[in-house]
């Protein structure tokens, strides 16, 4: 566990250092701070302008800080080979993983929180009220970067960074496109109904994580629901570790 | 861990890559390689390039897996993690973070090895005034040069005090300074009882450090044995190192006198042990002077190219660097 | 060194000149015009899962700086272009009540203050009725706009009456509903709806409302002056030749519209009206 969480410490810190994180949060902010400007040239929307372009902000940046910083790390890792002396110490393939995972999760808590505070900010200074209901967009939102980030970890190790970016991203938007996968049975009309469960079920339903319309709305999102969302994160998440880590005892480091 | 046992115990080990990603070529990187080192030499595993050395080491770390055969670590099987606690290991051209410093990293290995923060610290600042880098303790690793890694390479394989230290390639990207310093850490190391094995294409480092060799082409042994029973004297002829003759003198030097090598104003020159005496006697009376003798020495130069043949197409050696 | 810096500024020159060139040919709106017609607002979704909200506001800012909202005399306003943009919004993000209002507001208004399409209007608003059924404001302005807008007192009744039977509703939609089935064309009724419209309203709806609350201050002091016009008439055998007169032979009431514009006088019909000129005239004003 010590080991673990030496992992996570170091990645943690090489990506905070990392300059396209400055860059990718510079951006993040700067968005949020147009809800300002925005905000006053409509009529009366600009609290809803602002908590949209906010939060749309904190989906975005942290969706590519998950996938550039995520490859980044690991498939460099693996192809510098700066793995190769950390494995001949008394350090597991398994902890490796699990501390890269647990650093980079924590990266995405401090930028979403950043960015987050960035947003309440904005919204008091503005004297719109800092509505706590955003918390639970953002919570959901955070969960879906850590899927995203174990879609990362595993897509690095068994392919080369480029391929694992660009097919992270590719089922990144694929689980935002769930509804159109809904309707891939007309698309595609040979397409058995079991096949297209399996798609639907395979690709990350990112639609589950999207509350940002709800809560702009003020509708209630109630703890229960939350739980489940929850819930399907882990489950998603676990898997996508679990294989990670399968794959990981397997591949051979040149 | 402390039985009297081979430090490595390498048994028919086998390992091939696939070429390229369709055809389904395959390389053979080792073919049946059996080697043992034992506990407390200098060990040093030679051969050209591509011979099967770094894969040798990496199979033995558990980075790769063999197609057959077995090896043992301090009596423990490959892929052991209690062992690892005893290892040290440099790997070739090492790389390392960019946005961390020395200290950080130091820190973050002997975090690994579950040393408490005073010992880490200690250890830290020991081991880099060790490898020379001291001042560079605070530098992010982004700016290091090639030399520079090299040393941090060597610092943290150290940090655990290992009973076996593995290393690719010490001596790579460093200037003679550096080189020699790593050349007395290998020797204090074994004087400290530690094992060290290390693989070079470069002949003269291991001549100089090693107590056994093993030779590698192929991916197989191809000799091995101590040192000095592989570099026998030739006692049949003698170096003799004269000053003082110029090119003209020289020529008329008796017969069996070969010049060996030109040092400025100094010649070395080989003689049959026969012919001693009159080549004094010769370079005296044209005003040259003698000065030393001593019985010719193969090297281990001269050893693989009597014991492997010429260089294939594709290997490269170096004799010295 | 100075070569490169002269270079420099004259290049910098050039950008605005250049741009000056485009927009005279062109025209300055070409860029929204372009982006508009290329997506449908099913098309705008497809384009951004998780974003369809922000998207929304994207658009509803362009609609909103596109058509001003303070301006009542436009000339380059292109109105055929409101309906698609309000809808790309509305189907975006159903849930933007302030589209829908707006958008109603000035595509019901005759032009050149809006579209002049108040069927489109009309069903703008039913959809926004659809998507929010529980907004008693939307189907408030739905009944509204069905009173003043289509003529048609039966209909705005029973759409108040619906209105009315939302909870949150205030109580006098229901004697707004009232009022419009009754009345039923006076200019009474009409001056309770641009007070409701006022009250609830912000910017350019709110002052779109005060405008039709100024036009009917107006034509009530019009009546007036009419009819001191037709009195004098009557009494003296001539029409009055300028309104002083009128005034001199006591007449009291106002001679210039809420818009501080004097009343136009026309001698050989012997009325009074609104002056072309004021910001309140408006053609088939009722």
């Amino acid at each position: 566990m010590r080991r673990v969480a030496a992992v996570a410490r170091n990645t943690f810190r090489e990506s905070v250092r990392e300059r396209v994180l400055y860059n990718l949060l510079f951006f993040a902010v700067i968005m949020t701070l147009s809800g300002l400007l925005l905000g006053e040239l409509s009529i009366r929307q600009d609290a809803k302008i602002i908590k949209d372009l906010g939060l749309a902000a904190i989906d975005l940046f942290g969706t590519l800080i998950a996938l550039f910083v995520g490859v980044g790390l690991v498939s460099k890792e693996i192809e510098r080979r700066s793995l190769h002396p950390l494995l001949a110490k008394p350090l597991s393939r398994d902890e490796f993983l699990l501390g890269k995972f647990a650093g980079l999760g924590f990266t995405l808590l401090v930028n979403v929180g950043l960015m987050t505070g960035g947003l309440y900010a904005t919204l008091l200074a503005l004297r719109r009220g800092a509505d706590p209901a955003l918390l639970k967009a953002v919570f959901a939102i955070y969960l879906a970067l850590l899927v995203t980030v174990a879609l990362t970890l595993l897509l690095s190790i068994l392919t080369s960074a480029a391929v694992a970016s660009v097919s992270t991203l590719c089922l990144v938007i694929a689980g935002r496109y769930s509804d159109v996968i809904l309707n891939l049975g007309d698309v595609v009309p040979g397409m058995p109904a079991w096949a297209l469960r399996a798609v639907m079920i395979l690709i990350p339903n990112f639609r589950n994580f999207d509350l940002k319309d709800r809560v702009v709305y003020g509708d209630p999102v109630s703890f229960g629901d939350l739980g489940w969302i929850t819930a399907y994160a882990v489950a998603y998440t676990g898997t996508v570790i679990t294989l990670a880590v399968i794959a990981l005892r397997r591949r051979e480091l040149t | 861990m402390t039985e009297a046992g081979p430090a490595v115990d390498i048994r028919g080990l086998s390992k091939s890559y696939r070429i390229g990603h369709l055809r389904g070529q395959r390389r053979q990187a080792l073919r049946d390689l059996s080697l043992q080192v034992p506990r407390g030499v200098v060990f040093g595993c030679l051969g050209p390039n591509g011979s099967g050395k770094s894969t040798t080491l990496k199979l033995l770390l558990g980075l790769l897996f063999p197609d057959s055969g077995s090896a043992t670590i301090l009596g423990q099987p490959i892929g052991a993690r209690a062992v690892r606690q005893s290892l040290g290991y440099l790997p070739e051209n090492p790389y390392f973070y960019d946005y961390l410093t020395p200290n950080e990293y130091l820190d973050y290995a002997g975090r690994l090895f579950g040393l408490p923060p005073g010992a880490r610290k200690d250890r830290a600042r020991e081991l880099l005034d060790l490898v020379g880098l001291a001042e560079a303790a605070e530098v992010h690793m982004r700016r290091f040069s090639k030399g520079m890694l090299q040393r941090l390479g060597l610092a943290q394989a150290l940090v655990n005090r290992p009973e076996l230290v593995f290393l690719d390639e010490p001596m790579s990207g460093l200037d003679p300074l550096g080189r020699r310093s790593v050349r007395e850490i290998i020797l204090r190391l074994k004087e400290e009882g530690s094992t060290v094995f290390f693989s070079t294409h470069i002949l003269s480092d291991a001549e100089t450090l090693c107590d056994e060799v093993a030779v590698l082409r192929g991916g197989s042994v191809v000799a091995k044995g101590r040192l000095d029973q592989i570099l026998s004297l030739d006692v049949t002829h003698m170096e003799v190192l004269v000053s003082g003759l110029g090119p003209q003198e020289v020529s008329g030097l008796p017969a069996g006198v070969e010049i060996f090598r030109t040092m400025g104003e100094r010649l070395v020159l080989h003689v049959p042990e026969t012919q001693l005496g009159r080549l004094v006697v010769a370079v005296e009376q044209r005003g040259g002077r003698v000065l030393s003798v001593q019985p010719v020495r193969q090297s281990l130069e001269d050893y693989f190219f009597a014991e492997i043949g010429h260089p294939a197409k594709g290997e490269a050696w170096t004799a010295g660097a | 060194m100075k070569a490169l810096a002269v270079l420099a500024v004259l290049l910098a020159a050039a950008v605005p000149w250049t741009q000056g060139r485009i927009d005279a040919r062109l025209g300055t709106h070409r860029a929204q015009e372009e982006a508009l017609y290329l997506w449908s607002g099913d098309q705008v979704r497809r384009l951004a899962p998780g974003f369809e909200d922000l998207m929304a506001d994207v658009y509803w800012l362009r609609t909103v700086q596109y058509f001003g909202g303070q301006r009542v005399y436009a000339v380059n306003k292109r109105f055929d272009l409101l309906l698609p943009l309000v809808n790309i919004t509305v189907t975006l993000d159903p849930r933007m009540q302030i589209a829908y209002r707006y958008g109603a507001t000035f595509l019901a208004e005759a032009f050149p203050i809006g579209a002049g399409q108040p069927e489109a209007a009309v069903k703008l608003l039913e959809r926004g009725v659809r998507s929010l059924p529980r907004d008693w404001r939307l189907r408030q302005d739905l009944g509204l706009f069905h009173y003043y807008f289509l003529n048609d007192p039966q209909r705005a009744s029973q759409i108040l009456l619906e209105a009315a039977e939302i909870p949150g509703a205030p109580p006098f939609l229901a004697t707004l509903a009232a009022q419009v089935l009754m009345r039923g064309g006076d200019r009474e009724t009409s001056r309770q709806v641009w007070r409701r419209i006022f009250e609830q309203g912000e910017g350019p709806m709110r002052n779109n409302a005060a405008v039709h609350l100024a036009q009917l201050d107006a034509l009530d002091a019009l009546d007036n002056l009419n009819g001191a016009i037709l009195a004098y008439e009557r009494r003296t055998g001539a029409r009055p030749a300028v309104l002083d007169e009128i005034v001199r032979a006591g007449y009291r009431g106002p001679l210039v519209d809420p818009a501080g514009v004097p009343f136009a006088y026309d001698r050989s019909e012997g009325r009074a009206t609104l002056a072309r000129s004021s910001p309140l005239w408006r053609p088939n004003l009722k």
